[in-house]
């Protein structure tokens, strides 16, 4: 009989298959297989031999490194010699956290508008956060952060004061451009807290500043008093109507809008079908009105290009050409549809990290 | 001895061995394995030791070829590292990485009937053995009170802050990622360049006292003007690489599943995007994927699209093989993989699949028309000749702009592509300010990088009044018997005492 083990035929081409045991096929899939790019048996055999054992020792590791795996869970955090300490938490919901982060440099050079990139650990993603607010004496930086995916709501188990971030780089992308004499900053959902430098900068630079921040409820309301302190006048704006006004936040900006003939700029941060909105609020009175993008990045230095947005008919970077942009040239649904690139690998290892966890 | 000649000489090239193209194309293990000591001494024994080789003018840094490998013959391995380093920071992988076939090996005179000696394998195998050894050439170094900045570390940063740190200058250098390496971490894969390599090549600069502050937004966190007024450089080198990636403009564009070479790379190589879940970042990678472009990035692309999974990979490239600007090994491996190659096409657009996701391409068939400026054979469409192609991801690798970080926050003179503006002696506009590698030249090689650092470095140590690194290795007297910076004295006979008069690289 013909020596076929392992071998079989696709089309005429030989091909060689192992099969992998069961606790490693969500790692490897169900078998190990490759074109061995010939016709005749005899060369395929000769391939075989090489190839069988190959895929053997990739068996033989993957089940070295799962059990590896097993035994430390948790990737480590950086240590105080080359990571980020983290100085304060405070969480405004289930959902919403706050860490202030010791770093003298980036809060000496941060600017209303920009953004940083942080990595949570060895194995961590690199994440952009719009800077929520710097403090340049204390020489401290602050974030905002959403737990929504699965570098997130591990950021928020993870990140305790005294720990440290793997790393933490920026400030990035073009600062505000703060000329306006009244202007009103629209901040929802994880745009709040980045909202919140730019009018207190259009403040100081002495605009008339009209704050509209959006929550859900009135009991996820946070830095009332922050926006209040900075703002002539400040709208709240909730989904269930528990406090101000009932609805979302271009119902405030409407309200603003009408109230005020000479509004001269209008700044919205938040999520993409927000921002959208916000922009075909402001369209038809003309008023000149910017949005911060938040693609999907992986360095923020225009080094990949994976940021890249289209505004006005044109491909920009949004790390190094942004974030900023006029809303009105921006295409959302585009964006919209790039920020889903990734959905389904985000949910699984969302899904495997909780069961790991758990 | 009699001189000898091509014929007296072994034949064939000694073989180097390679994992075999089945199995390599499924993991991230080196594919070529290096010599070893019997080939490696066949292989020397195939130079011609030309007394005025064509070799050294060719290659970039002028590394006297002959010389170091005479010493192989010889079997000092030690002396042959030394003549290497005289010229190149980064053998290992310089024999690695450099395009040979265009540079040393493409004049050498065996060439001619023969295939040429293995030039960068032999360097390889040296820098290999170095690397092995833990042999280190580290001069005395005497320290000056001079502070020099260098933002980015790639190739040519780390050339120039090793020249500045020999020279007794303390030395900085900023990286705006969490690793330090430019192209060679997050662009060249490991089954080229395993990162091994690149570390014990950063240890050693380490040891020459270079300091290498990862992290670091240069331009956003401190300007280059800040780091002359305010942080107290005495002068700075920007080696900070082309990165910007380009795209053709042509519609479908920003359909999910088009990524830069670079995006891709960056995932797989410096990310951990083939461990994921193990590491956060996804690569997202489609089935049939499609690499435009057919130079050393979009090479890169192919093979690690194959190894992260793809089932069909395919390079598209609007001229032939003969014009593939890829290193000719890279291509055959590629080749050898099985790696399918679509010569003379071109896309013209990129096909939804309803929900914004690749479908296909829609390419045209090309023909070779006129020379052009650069000497190729200018692609024309072939009219009529469009069709579709199914794929679902779309990889760019058709070159890079230069990054505009610095240029947006500095007043430092462009040129009209925004590269950074150097005259000869890479200097810049900023008095005290230098600049070399791909924000200069636009995106060339490894070597050049490491070579336009290494002038640069020369330039600043005019511009501060040092003496010239060739004088560093100049044994001075009275440095007889002691022990100088751990240095045994003995073992500095190890430094090779030699200054040369020609210019390390033009
Ligand atoms: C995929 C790929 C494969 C290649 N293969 C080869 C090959 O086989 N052979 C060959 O000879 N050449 C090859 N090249 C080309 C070669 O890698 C480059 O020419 C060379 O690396 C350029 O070196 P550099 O030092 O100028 O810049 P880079 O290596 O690009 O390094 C620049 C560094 O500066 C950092 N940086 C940028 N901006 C800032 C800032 N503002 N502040 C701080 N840091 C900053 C970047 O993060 C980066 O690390 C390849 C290139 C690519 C992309
Ligand atoms: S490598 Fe080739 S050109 Fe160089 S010295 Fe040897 S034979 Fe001559
Ligand atoms: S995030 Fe990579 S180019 Fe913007």
């Amino acid at each position: 009989m013909e020596d076929t083990r392992y071998l079989f035929r696709r089309n005429r081409t030989w091909w060689v298959k192992v099969s992998v045991p069961k606790a490693l096929r969500d790692e490897l899939g169900y078998d190990l297989r490759c074109s061995l790019h010939t016709e005749s048996l005899d060369e395929a055999r000769k391939a075989r031999d090489v190839a069988v054992p190959e895929f053997r020792r990739r068996i033989r590791e993957a089940r070295a490194s799962l059990q590896q795996t097993r035994a430390c869970k948790e990737p480590a955090m950086a240590d105080d010699e080359s990571g980020f300490l983290i100085l304060r938490r405070e969480d405004f919901s289930d959902v919403t956290f706050l860490l202030e982060v010791e770093a003298p440099l980036l809060a000496r050079a941060a600017e209303p508008g920009q953004f940083v990139i942080v990595i949570l650990h060895e194995f961590g993603e690199r994440i952009p956060l719009t800077i929520a607010d710097f403090d340049r004496d204390k020489g401290t930086v602050t974030l905002v952060i959403q737990a929504v995916g699965k570098s997130s709501c591990e950021m928020q188990q993870r990140c305790r004061v005294g720990t440290h971030l793997h790393a933490l780089v920026g400030p990035m992308g073009f600062p505000s451009e703060l000329h306006a004499d009244k202007v009103v900053c629209v901040g929802g959902g994880l745009g709040v807290a980045p909202i919140y430098p730019q009018l207190r900068a259009f403040k100081e630079s002495g605009a008339y500043v009209i704050g509209v921040v959006g929550f859900r409820n009135k009991e996820l309301i946070f830095w009332q008093d922050k926006f209040e302190q900075y703002c002539d006048e400040l709208i709240i704006c909730t989904d269930d109507g528990s406090a101000g006004i009932e609805g979302r936040v271009t119902l405030g900006l409407q309200a603003a809008l009408d109230r005020h003939a000479d509004i001269d700029h209008v700044i919205a941060i938040g999520p993409p079908i927000m921002m959208k909105a916000c922009a075909e609020t402001t369209r038809p009175y003309g008023v000149e009105t910017i949005v911060s993008m938040n693609p999907i990045m992986v360095d923020g230095t225009g080094m990949c290009g994976g940021c890249r947005v289209t505004v006005g008919g044109e491909i920009k970077f949004a790390c190094v050409d942004g974030p900023e942009f006029d809303a009105h040239k921006v295409d959302f649904d585009e964006l919209m549809n790039r920020l889903g690139r990734y959905r389904g690998d985000e949910k699984a290892a969302l899904d495997n990290w909780k069961k790991a966890a758990s | 001895m009699a001189r000898k000649t091509v014929r007296t000489i072994p034949q064939d090239r000694a073989t180097m061995p390679t994992q075999a193209p089945a199995v390599r194309a499924h993991n991230f293990d080196e594919v070529a394995l290096g010599f070893d000591l019997d080939n490696a001494l066949l292989e020397s024994e195939r130079c011609l030791l030309c007394p005025n080789p064509n070799c050294v003018p060719a290659c970039p840094v002028n590394i006297d070829i002959p010389g170091f490998i005479e010493k192989i013959s010889e079997k000092k391995y030690r002396e042959a590292y030394d003549i290497l380093t005289e010229s190149t920071l980064l053998p290992a992988i310089c024999g690695r990485v450099c395009p040979q076939e265009d540079q040393c090996e493409g004049v050498c005179p065996v060439g001619e009937s023969l295939e040429p000696v293995a030039i960068g394998r032999l360097e390889r195998w040296i820098g290999d053995m170095a690397i092995k050894e833990g042999w280190r050439n580290i001069p005395p170094i005497q320290a000056n009170s001079f502070r020099i900045g260098i933002v980015g570390s790639g190739p040519a940063g780390m050339a120039c802050a090793a020249d500045m740190a020999k020279a007794g200058c303390d030395v900085t250098i900023y990286e705006a990622f969490h690793q330090a390496g430019g192209v060679l971490r997050y662009g060249i894969p490991e089954f080229r360049l395993p990162n091994e390599v690149l570390d014990a090549e950063l240890e050693n600069l380490k040891a020459l006292g270079v300091k290498i502050e990862c992290n670091t937004l240069v331009g956003r966190l401190f300007t280059i003007e800040q780091m002359l007024d305010e942080l107290g450089f005495d002068a700075v080198f920007i080696g900070t690489g082309a990165g910007y990636p380009s795209f053709m403009g042509i519609d479908g564009e920003s359909l999910n599943g088009v990524l830069s070479a670079n995006e891709l790379l960056t995932r797989c190589n410096l990310m951990g995007a083939t461990s994921f879940p193990r590491y956060d970042t996804p690569l997202g990678l489609g089935k049939r994927v499609a690499v435009i472009g057919s130079g050393n990035t979009a090479m890169d692309a192919l093979r690690v699209s194959l190894r992260a999974g793809a089932e069909e990979v395919y390079c598209l490239y609007r001229r032939t093989r003969e014009e593939s600007p890829a290193r000719v090994e890279e291509l055959e491996h590629a080749e050898e993989e099985g790696i399918r190659f679509e010569w003379l096409t071109a896309p013209v657009e990129i096909l939804d699949d309803g929900n914004k996701n690749v479908r296909a391409l829609r390419c045209q068939r090309m023909e070779l028309g006129e020379p052009d400026d650069s000497g190729r054979r200018r692609p024309i469409p072939v009219a009529g000749s469009e069709y579709e192609f199914e794929v679902d991801t779309v990889v760019y690798a058709i070159g890079t702009n230069a990054n505009p970080i610095i240029g947006q926050t500095s007043k430092i003179a462009l040129n009209k592509w925004g590269y950074i503006e150097a005259d000869d002696n890479l200097a810049t506009s900023i008095a005290g300010v230098y600049a070399g590698g791909d924000i200069v030249t636009g995106a060339a090689t490894v070597i050049l990088a490491m070579g336009t650092g290494r002038k640069a470095a020369r330039s600043m140590k005019t511009y501060l009044g040092i003496r010239d690194t060739a004088s560093v290795y100049e044994e001075t007297p009275d440095s007889g018997g002691d022990e100088i910076f751990g240095i045994n004295p003995a073992e500095r006979s190890h430094v090779r005492i030699r200054v040369t008069g020609t210019e390390l690289c033009q």
